[in-house]
């Protein structure tokens, strides 16, 4: 018995000695093969990162893949920038990586979109053949330009936010669910902190997470988050959403979470508390699953207006990757997306999005038939074509992902109540000196 | 002359033996001295990423170990804090862990009692090691988040009226991390205790009896002592992995060691530097202090320990 397994465990050592051995071997002799056979032909497979599903969907059930072309994603969650960590890691091993393996298109998100096009790791679109920006929206391709105003990528989508709220809680609370009335009620912080302490005394909840409102503020900074000599500072805006979460928090008109998290979720069941949340089209269609689910949610008792400030959230710009060996692919998926009529309108009418096409949004816009089932038959469109030219693209920095991240989980236990304010603001910079060494803090 | 050709046929097999261990101290060079020392090289540098730019290496000669053990606003020194976080998790854990395991271990031992369906109770005890840590501590995450299932028992039985948030309060954080590494070592340590207790001459024990002592003297005057080599083992690599505790508290609590950092450890904070920035020379330094601090530790155990055992 002892020899049998003595026997078996030397067999298992030297099968995968052999195994390891084999892969070692045998794999480098086929790859110059293929080089050495069709240089001049496109790659067969075309690489991409993103952060999540999302955009996958879409590309999946609209953009017809060319024969012979297998779409490989690599999909990585955004948190604490592990997606940024590892789409860098792959970005600066493309020159050595072979064909196979080199990132073609990647996604990227407004919070940290500069530190690619700033780099080289992103290619002219427009000398791939992306070259009719007429129809997008002119803060996109802002976003996707370098410095000098070569563009990298777009956009499929456009992403003016608003105020999504649900409809019975806004009756019970203001006696009104009508977008024009209820928009008159909150057009500005002080109303809205006044409907808030309304909603509480009736029970409700104003927004599901302290953080709910951060992007309002956020968006509409007069400096961004390091000035020229790469101090950290933090904006009169910012510090404002600080005091009103502290408000809030103390004053149990919100919950001390993350937005992302179980608990603020849990709240847009129909069961749920909470009267107002904040985000684009995207938002309402991707991440308020819970209100769409069949049996607890509560789809059709939503609404949106603009809110107390104008902003927008995100957008997923499709970016071309330096090195690529898919490039006509590469520019054919990016005027897929934001040129073809047909798919851009499938995208508003099918999958309750805000595409990055002027011309099919006003479309929709002024078809008095269309209107979202989730919002009640709102024409959300109509509303967001309003809100698209307001949106400003500016005081970014590359930082700003993390940064945002980090001053709203360290700023949240001071809400709790955990920490004191010097403290949270201590652990913020702490924060900040272990993310990115090189910015000053207090 | 006759002899001589004997003595030249008596091979030294000693070379024989050196080259059986070469492969351990091969591998020992290339997996753990080496690194070992760049890391310690880099600790010396200024070696980060700044997004797709790499910054450095530089050399900076004590500059990372000197900002390392700079006071903060508030006056404290954050490594130290760590090592204190990770001191009183370790402590935490590892106490329970041993006097459970000891007493266990002398339960399945003992010859009196005869427990039957040993080696189930031993599977069972060893199971939650087997599960990964990261999804143990997911559990538990799941378990005692907000909106998780003992927050909802707590409310229907009617023990709570309010929303217990586990995560803000410093001793129920600390408390769920302990009782972790509790659950996921004491079967591991129980096992080990055992094999020392069975290697002790059993009519030892039946001496003692037959002298008239009782159970407790038996254990103190006979297997502890008999058992120090093998005590000092277990709290030594206890020792070592809990200095290094990292994927319990981290998960559990975001990467953040909420609340005020309060369960963030040594390795938790090694990893903040090697994220986003890829800070290696900060992290070399970390783990340069992490190792002094390990050595130094080990050694006052095993002082301590031993020298009881010679008194």
């Amino acid at each position: 018995m002892k020899k049998l397994f003595a026997l078996l465990l030397a067999l298992v050592m030297i099968l995968s000695l052999a195994a390891c051995g084999d892969k070692g071997e045998s794999a480098p002799p086929t790859e110059p093969d293929k080089e050495g056979a069709e240089p001049a032909k496109e790659g067969k497979v075309f690489n991409i990162h993103a952060w999540n599903e999302e955009f996958k969907g879409f590309f999946e059930k609209y953009y017809q893949v060319p024969e012979g072309i297998t779409v490989n994603w690599i999909i990585t969650p955004s948190a604490d920038g592990a997606y940024q960590d590892k789409l860098d890691a792959a970005l600066m091993s493309q020159s050595g990586a072979a064909d196979d393996d080199k990132v073609d298109m990647f996604l990227a998100e407004a919070d940290y979109i500069l530190k690619y096009t700033n780099s080289d790791a992103t290619q002219d679109i427009t000398a791939l053949g992306v070259t009719d920006f007429s129809n997008a929206y002119p803060y996109t391709v802002q976003a996707a330009s370098d410095a000098s105003g070569v563009v990298k990528g777009v956009s499929f989508q456009c992403c003016p936010a608003a105020m999504i709220y649900r409809r019975s809680i806004a009756k019970d609370v203001l006696g009104t669910d009508d977008p024009a009335q209820v928009q008159a009620a909150v057009s500005d912080w002080d109303k809205f902190n006044a409907v808030a302490e309304q909603a509480a005394a009736k029970g409700y909840l104003m927004t599901a997470s302290e953080a709910a409102t951060y992007r309002v503020f956020s968006n509409n900074v007069s400096a961004p988050w390091v000035d020229g000599n790469n101090n950290l500072q933090i904006d009169e805006n910012i510090q404002t959403w600080m005091k009103q979460a502290k408000e809030f928090s103390d004053k149990g008109y919100t919950q001390d979470c993350d937005i992302w998290s179980d608990e603020c979720t849990a709240q847009m069941f129909a069961s749920g508390k909470a009267m107002c949340y904040f985000g684009p089209a995207w938002y309402f269609n991707f991440s308020m699953g819970n209100a769409q689910d069949a049996e607890k949610g509560c789809s059709g008792d939503w609404a949106i207006c603009q809110g107390p400030q104008a902003h927008f959230w995100g957008g997923t710009w499709l970016l071309a990757a330096s090195g690529s060996d898919n490039p006509s692919m590469l520019a054919d998926v990016m005027n897929t997306f934001i040129n073809d009529e047909e798919v851009c309108s499938l995208l508003v009418e099918k999958e309750a999005q805000f595409s990055n096409n002027k011309a099919v949004n006003a479309k929709f816009a002024e078809d008095p038939e269309f209107g979202s089932a989730f919002l009640g038959g709102q024409n959300d469109t109509a509303m967001f074509a309003e809100m698209a030219g307001n949106i400003k693209f500016e005081n970014q920095t590359v930082y700003d992902q993390l940064l945002n991240e980090g001053l709203q989980s360290n700023w949240r236990e001071y809400c709790k109540g955990t920490v004191s304010e010097e403290e949270a603001m201590s652990n913020f910079y702490k924060y900040v000196n272990e993310k990115y060494p090189s910015i000053v803090t207090p | 002359m006759g002899k001589q050709p004997l003595r030249r046929k008596g091979v030294s097999y000693a070379k024989w033996g050196y080259i059986f261990i070469a492969p351990f101290f091969i591998a020992y060079a290339i997996f753990h001295l080496a690194p070992q020392v760049l890391t310690i090289y880099n600790s010396f540098f200024e070696n980060y990423r700044e997004g797709l730019t790499q910054v450095g290496p530089n050399f900076v000669g004590l500059k990372n170990y000197v900002t390392l053990f700079t006071p903060d606003s508030s006056g404290s020194v954050d490594i130290l804090k760590y090592a204190g976080n990770t001191v009183a998790l370790w402590v935490g854990g590892a106490v329970p862990q041993i006097i459970i395991a000891l007493l266990l271990a002398i339960f399945f031992t003992s010859y009196r009692l005869r427990i039957k369906g040993q080696a189930f109770f031993k599977a069972v005890i060893y199971l939650p090691n087997l599960i990964m840590a990261s999804a143990f501590s997911m559990l538990f995450y799941t378990l005692f988040s907000n909106v998780g299932p003992v927050n909802q028992l707590l409310m229907q039985l009617g023990w709570s009226d309010h929303v217990i948030d586990f995560f803000a309060v410093k001793f129920t954080v600390r408390g769920l991390i302990c009782l972790m590494n509790f659950l996921m070592w004491f079967g591991n340590t129980t096992i080990l205790l055992m094999a020392g207790i069975m290697g002790i001459d059993q009519s030892l024990f039946e001496a003692s009896t037959i002298d008239g002592a009782s159970s407790l003297q038996t254990f103190f005057r006979v297997t502890l002592p008999l058992l120090t080599p093998i005590l000092v083992y277990t709290i030594i690599t206890a020792l070592i992995g809990g200095l290094q505790m990292f994927d319990v508290p981290q998960v559990l609590t975001n990467g953040l060691g909420t609340p005020n950092r309060s369960s963030t450890t040594l390795i938790m904070y090694l990893n903040n530097y090697l994220g986003t920035s890829k800070n290696y020379g900060m992290a070399g330094a970390i783990s340069v202090v992490v190792f002094i601090l390990t050595g130094l530790l080990s050694v006052l155990v095993f002082k301590s320990l031993t020298r009881q055992r010679e008194q």
